[in-house]
């Protein structure tokens, strides 16, 4: 720069040294120097478009590897995976290549919240396909938002699309408010109406309590007192004791461990021969009944993605499964023991076609263009496809929630047992939307 | 009532379960003053163990003498490659142990899975007990670990070896002096500490499950144990640790289970107000 300067004063010294100098030596270094310095502010200027335009697009992946949710985040991974290939193998994102960063959360919120920063910041994600887990996607929301990212949630808790969602956030799955809208209705009309509620100490159980418990008692039955377990709880007879005995629908909200432990222990009281047990697919994810002695025989469970194939038989189904290397009834993975959480992770793999179809139809080329991207997500249309398995939805324009079919299950001999579908149609009108997150400012 | 009675006795049973794992930890912390942040996943291990014998075996009772005696090598080998090296340094025993630990916890779910599993017990019979249907399968639980607890201590006071580690324990120098082998004394001690976590998982894992993270929740009731016990007091960790839980399982009955807990921590930080070396700090080293 300076340099450049000096030239340039001293070729305007005096029109003498001109008229005098002009050699082919200094021809050359005075255009040498401008060239460089144009070339220079030329890519200064562009730099961003034109990496940005022709290079790939960054979709950053925020997963539990390893912690409690390692048993999901494995099926999360290999989902967004199979997405990735899958879309580079059409031609990438409109001409570009797709390229997934992904960063481990540990199963901790205050990690996933550091690695989420991390893929917007060091790894320059421009889409994030977020946490399963309720508490890390509800720490990583406000983040998403501030760096005004597009964040898909893959957890339940209503928050994620509710009191704590913003323009930024999206969830294609279900969340508490609409497993309670759709497992309601039936369960009381099949299961029984006095219940009552055991779950974990934390914002999903919570959830889900505050949910069903609305929706059970505007329909006449009643709800006896909250059981909420800390988590990391061993024996849980103390909090098993607790169950009134006029209990008919014992309805459970677990995860992991504290799940299996939960089966085991009701099991061994004899609980299950006393009252009807109830539950969401959350409950029984990554786990084979199989494998864990017939403690969940006979009980209920709200699916979002029926777990044997002849229960949405079509052929995109078969596919997925295929894809996935899982068997058609009891999606455990081919050559080892790992079943797959299907009725959450299939958000990890969807989620990346529902970005690049808003992508594409919104033109989106750089950061700059993101809030058409946030406009194209409002109110999409997904068909049910080999980019959709799960079956047809929308993710609903107002609070950016996915409406989606239900299914409701029951375990027998170690199998899911279709007892009713809930097509999304009927959720839709049985869940107004009770946020328009499309006032909010982009 | 029945309820206080049902839960008080539950709560003996799930403390005596907590002592025999408890004890390791006051063992390993009385004589090599390690404060081993392992010792839960040293519990896991038992527990993967016995789900594995079980797999291979199709015999769940072999693997209460089986695990034992694998916990035992593991532990030996443990305290010869990785704490020997840092011995004398507590600061570096906590970083080396807590290294230890992910190291367990990774390796099991590399090699088992992270989904966790259930056993079926043994025992499957239930009985009515204060209005509870109760497992048959936890009072044989309760009574296997107060067997060993009992074994335990008869090896500490009727063994040379026994007394060797008391030797060892009350003064590591003098014993030197008087030809103690103090070397072999701390690998026994360690691999009997990692055997009976072990034991401890066997007994546990029909209870509660079997992951890769087993351990975890059940290292911070076990350091209750220790600390309210006194430091290093092996007879005072037995104590504390069926107090503690017996005193869970009678709030429970009366007050939400999560104040309960929340009860018994508040005991534990009263305790460490009033008497700072533990409630049966007179007997301490």
């Amino acid at each position: 720069m300076t340099k450049d300067a000096k030239t340039t004063k001293r070729q305007t010294a005096g029109p003498k040294t001109a008229e005098r100098g002009q050699t082919r030596r200094s021809f050359l270094q005075t255009a040498l120097a401008g060239g460089a310095a144009a070339t220079t502010a030329y890519l200064g200027i562009t730099h961003d478009a034109f990496s940005k335009e022709s290079g790939p697009i960054v979709i950053g992946h925020q997963c539990e590897l390893t912690g409690g949710f390692s048993s999901w985040g494995y099926w999360h991974d290999k989902c967004a995976k199979a997405a990735v290939k899958l879309i580079n193998e059409g031609g990438g994102i409109a001409g570009r290549k797709l390229e997934m960063a992904v960063e481990d959360t540990e199963s901790n919120p205050a990690a996933g919240a550091r690695k989420l920063r991390s893929l917007i910041q060091r790894r320059k994600a421009s889409f994030i396909v977020g946490s399963v887990h309720s508490g890390i996607m509800l720490a990583s929301i406000p983040i998403a938002t501030e760096l005004k990212i597009p964040y898909f949630s893959a957890g339940e808790a209503t928050e994620a699309t509710g009191s704590k969602g913003t323009r930024y956030s999206f969830r294609t799955g279900s969340d508490t408010y609409a497993l309670a809208a759709a497992g309601v209705p039936w369960a009381m009309e099949n299961l029984g109406k006095n219940w009552t509620m055991i779950f974990p100490d934390y914002a999903w159980g919570h959830s889900h309590h505050e949910e069903h418990r609305k929706l059970i008692e505007a329909a006449g039955g009643k709800v006896n007192d909250p059981i909420a377990v800390p988590l990391g709880t061993k024996d849980l007879v103390p909090y098993l004791a607790r169950i009134p005995e006029e209990t008919e629908v014992l309805f459970s909200v677990f995860f992991g461990a504290l799940s299996v432990a939960f089966y085991t222990q009701q099991k061994s009281m004899r609980l299950d021969e006393k009252m009807k047990m109830y539950s969401v697919s959350g409950t029984i994810e990554a786990i084979d009944p199989r494998d864990i002695g017939g403690a969940t025989e006979g009980v209920y469970f709200l699916e979002n993605f029926p777990r044997p194939l002849e229960f949405k038989n079509d052929e995109y189904h078969k596919q997925f499964n295929e894809l996935m290397e899982i068997d058609h009834v009891y999606a455990k993975e081919k050559g080892s023991n790992r079943v797959m959480a299907k009725s959450h992770a299939w958000q990890s793999y969807e989620n990346f076609f529902a970005l690049k179809a808003a992508i594409e139809a919104s033109g989106w080329q750089r950061k700059k263009d993101t809030p058409g991207v946030i406009e194209a997500l409002e109110g999409l249309e997904m068909e049910n496809s080999l980019a959709h398995p799960q079956g047809a939805k929308v993710l609903r324009a107002e609070d950016h929630s996915g409406m989606i079919d239900c299914y409701m299950s029951r375990v027998e001999d170690s199998k899911f047992v279709l007892k009713k579908r809930i097509p999304r149609a009927e959720l839709e009108a049985k869940l107004p939307p009770r946020y328009d997150f499309r006032t909010y400012k982009l | 009532m029945e309820l206080v009675i049902a839960l008080g006795m539950n709560g003996i049973v799930w403390g005596l379960i907590i002592a025999l794992i408890a004890l390791g930890l006051s063992i390993i912390f009385g004589l090599l003053d390690i404060i081993n942040i392992a010792h839960g996943d040293f519990f896991m291990v038992g527990t993967v163990l016995a789900w594995f014998v079980l797999e291979t075996t199709g015999n769940y009772w072999l693997a209460f003498f089986i695990v034992p005696v694998i916990g035992f090598a593991m532990g030996a080998l443990i305290e010869y490659t990785v704490i020997q090296p840092i011995k004398n340094a507590a600061a570096l025993s906590i970083v080396a142990t807590f290294g230890l630990s992910i190291i367990l916890q990774e390796s099991v779910r590399g090699t088992f899975g992270a989904a966790p599993t259930r056993l079926v017990p043994p025992i499957e019979t239930t009985v009515p007990l204060f209005g509870l249907e109760y497992e048959v399968y936890r009072l044989f639980a309760a009574l296997v670990s107060i067997a060993a607890i009992v074994v335990f201590f008869g090896f500490l006071h009727r063994t040379k070896m026994g007394t060797w580690m008391r030797a060892v324990r009350f003064d590591p120098e003098t014993a030197t002096a008087m030809g103690i082998p103090a070397r072999r004394v701390y690998i026994v001690t360690f691999a009997i500490g990692f055997a009976m976590a072990a034991l401890g998982g066997v007994v546990a894992a029909p209870i509660t499950t079997v992951d890769f993270q087993a351990g975890v929740d059940i290292l911070p009731f076990c350091f209750m144990a220790v600390i309210i016990g006194g430091l290093g007091n092996l007879e005072g960790t037995v104590a504390a640790a069926v107090m503690l839980a017996f005193f869970e399982g009678i709030m429970a009955s009366f007050f939400d289970p999560t104040i309960a807990r929340i009860g018994s921590l508040c005991l534990m930080s009263i305790v460490l107000l009033i008497r700072p070396h533990g409630i049966f700090a007179g007997a301490t080293r």
